[in-house]
C-alpha cells in the first residue's frame, strides 16, 4: 500500500527531469565506429557514442537493435571488430591476431574495467559468497583496499541501497529486487566512473522493478555518470540527458528525452513507442 | 561358520589396514594433482593439450585397471632403457608401481569430473568478475574453483569410494595390503568365507568413513546451498 502510494505521488509529482548534458564537462565514455559481427549477422554497424561527466545515456530499442551489445563493448565484454573505444582518455589499445580483433594487453583492459561498474540483467552475484563478501571481493583483490576499509565502505552502500541486514545472507535468500540491488552495491564499491546497466529490470517481477529503479534513480540525482539499456520508457524519460534509440545496429535517432519520446523525427521511433508506451 | 577364527584373524587384517590406507591416500593426492592439471590443459583449447589429455584419458578409462597394474609392474621392467634410468628404483617397486596405476587411473576419472564441474560455473558469474577487473588467473583462484570444487564433491565422493576398493587389485603384484594377506590367510586356512567377510567388512568401515567425511566437507562448503530457506 505504502509502495503504491509513494509511486503514485512520484508520477504525480512535479515532472522529474535529469539537467541536459554539459557540453563543457569531459568525456567519460567514448565509442568511435563500432561494428560487431557474430558469425554472419552484424550486429552493430558502425556506432558512435559519447558520454561525457554527469550524463545519463539511455539506450532503447528493439531486441536485437545491438543495444547490450553496444554497451558490452563499452567494457570489452564483447570485443567490438572494428572501432574505438575511449574511457577518461584512454583508449583500448587493439590488435589483430589470426584475422581476429583483440584487445592489445589484457592488463589495460582489466585496469580500464575497474573504472566501469557494470550491473547485469540476470545480476550475476557470486553464489558461494555472502552479499558483503561479494561487495568487498572486487576492491579487496583487485584495487588492494584493506578490508576493514572496503567492509566500512560496503556497508555504507548496502545501507544506501536498503539490503544493510542482508550483509550475511547468500543470494538464493534474497529476492530478485534485493539481489539486483546488492550487484548495484558491489559496482559501485569499486567507485566506478561510469556505471553500465544491462537491463537492469527486465529479469524482475513487475512489484520489485520500483524499488531498483529507485536506486538507479538516486544514483543519477548524484549526478553520476551512467549508460543503461532499459525498457522502461517512462523511467528513461525521467533520468535520462540523453536517448539513443537503435535499429539494426545502427543509431536511428538520439537527443533530448523529451524531444525524442513524445516527438520522433523517425517513422520507426514513433512505431516503437506506441508499442512501449501504450503498454505503460 | 567358524566365529573363532574370524575373531583370530581380525588383528592380521588391521595390521594390513596401514597400508590400504596408504595406497589410497597417496594415489588420490596424487591422482588430484594430475586431475588438474589434465583438466586445465583440457579446457585451454591449445591442439596439442587438448589431444594428449583426451587421449590419456581414453586410455585410462577404458582399459581395465588390473591390466594397467600388470603393464605398469611386469611390463615396465622388460624395458632395458627404463631398467636403466633414474626411475627405477622407483618403479621396480611394486608399491610404487600400485600406486602410479592408481593415480593414473583415478587422475583420469577426476579430470572428466573437475572439467564438467568448471563448465557448469554459470558464465554470468566469470563475467561479473571480469567486469570488476579481475585478471583471468584471479577469475579462476576467486570464482570459478571454489563453486567447481563444490560442485564435484559429490561425484569425487564416489570416485574415493571406487579408489579404497580398486586398491585390493595391488594384492596382485604381492602388496600385502588387506585383500593380500586375506588371501594369504585363506590359502593357510582354506577359510576362505570368513576371512573374506572380515576384510570386507573392513573395506565398508573405511567406506562409511570416507563417505561421512566427505559429506561434512560438503555441509561445510556449501552454506549457501543450506540457507536456502
Amino acid at each position: 500500500m505504502d509502495q503504491h502510494l509513494i509511486a503514485s505521488v512520484g508520477r504525480d509529482g512535479p515532472a522529474h527531469r535529469h539537467p541536459p548534458s554539459n557540453p563543457t564537462a569531459a568525456v567519460a565514455v567514448q565509442a568511435d565506429g563500432i561494428h560487431k559481427r557474430f558469425g554472419s549477422l552484424e550486429v552493430l554497424k558502425g556506432v558512435s557514442l559519447t558520454a561525457r561527466e554527469g550524463d545519463v545515456i539511455t539506450l532503447i530499442g528493439s531486441s536485437g537493435s545491438g543495444k547490450s551489445t553496444l554497451l558490452r563493448c563499452i567494457n570489452m565484454l564483447e570485443v567490438p571488430d572494428e572501432g574505438r573505444i575511449t574511457i577518461c582518455g584512454e583508449t583500448i589499445a587493439m590488435k589483430t591476431a589470426r584475422g581476429r580483433t583483440m584487445p592489445a594487453n589484457s592488463r589495460q583492459v582489466d585496469r580500464i574495467r575497474t573504472r566501469l561498474g557494470m550491473v547485469f540483467q540476470n545480476f550475476n552475484l557470486w553464489t558461494h559468497m555472502t552479499i558483503l563478501e561479494n561487495v568487498i571481493e572486487a576492491p579487496v583483490h583487485v584495487l588492494g583496499v584493506p578490508k576493514g576499509e572496503a567492509i566500512d565502505l560496503a556497508r555504507s552502500l548496502l545501507d544506501k541501497v536498503g539490503i544493510l541486514g542482508k550483509a550475511d545472507c547468500y543470494p538464493v535468500q534474497l529476492s530478485g529486487g534485493q539481489q539486483q540491488r546488492a550487484a548495484i552495491a558491489r559496482a559501485l564499491a569499486m567507485q566506478p566512473k561510469v556505471m553500465l546497466f544491462d537491463e537492469p529490470t527486465s529479469a524482475l517481477d513487475p512489484e520489485l522493478v520500483g524499488e531498483v529503479l529507485r536506486v538507479i534513480r538516486q544514483l543519477a540525482d548524484e549526478g553520476r555518470t551512467m549508460i543503461l539499456v532499459t525498457h522502461e520508457m517512462d523511467f528513461a524519460r525521467e533520468v535520462s540527458s540523453k536517448v539513443v534509440f537503435l535499429h539494426q545496429g545502427r543509431i536511428e535517432e538520439e537527443g533530448a528525452p523529451d524531444r525524442v519520446l513524445t516527438n520522433p523525427d523517425s517513422d520507426r521511433v514513433r512505431q516503437f513507442l506506441s508499442r512501449h508506451l501504450s503498454a505503460a | 561358520m567358524n566365529w573363532t577364527l574370524m575373531w583370530d584373524s581380525l588383528p592380521r587384517l588391521l595390521a594390513a589396514l596401514p597400508l590400504t590406507l596408504q595406497l589410497v591416500t597417496l594415489a588420490l593426492a596424487f591422482g588430484a594433482v594430475l586431475a588438474f592439471a589434465t583438466a586445465l590443459l583440457r579446457l585451454s583449447g591449445n591442439r596439442v593439450a587438448v589431444a594428449l589429455t583426451s587421449a590419456y584419458s581414453f586410455v585410462f578409462r577404458g582399459t581395465p585397471l588390473l591390466v594397467q597394474i600388470f603393464l605398469i609392474y611386469y611390463g615396465l621392467s622388460q624395458i632395458e632403457f627404463i631398467r636403466d634410468s633414474f626411475l627405477w628404483p622407483v618403479l621396480s617397486q611394486p608399491m610404487w608401481c600400485a600406486i602410479l596405476a592408481l593415480a593414473l587411473n583415478t587422475g583420469a576419472y577426476t579430470a572428466e569430473i573437475l572439467r564438467g564441474a568448471i563448465e557448469t560455473v554459470p558464465q554470468g558469474q566469470v563475467e561479473a568478475a571480469r567486469a570488476c577487473g579481475m585478471s583471468r588467473l584471479r577469475v579462476f583462484r576467486r570464482i570459478v574453483l571454489p563453486v567447481a570444487i563444490r560442485q564435484m564433491l559429490p561425484a569425487y565422493g564416489n570416485e574415493v569410494i571406487l579408489m579404497v576398493k580398486a586398491s585390493s587389485l595391488a594384492s596382485t603384484i604381492t602388496m600385502m595390503e588387506i585383500t593380500g594377506v586375506a588371501r594369504r590367510m585363506i590359502a593357510q586356512t582354506f577359510a576362505v568365507f570368513e576371512i573374506f567377510i572380515v576384510a570386507g567388512i573392513l573395506y565398508l568401515l573405511i567406506n562409511f568413513i570416507a563417505t561421512r567425511l566427505i559429506k561434512h566437507a560438503e555441509w561445510r562448503m556449501t552454506p549457501h546451498l543450506r540457507a536456502r530457506a
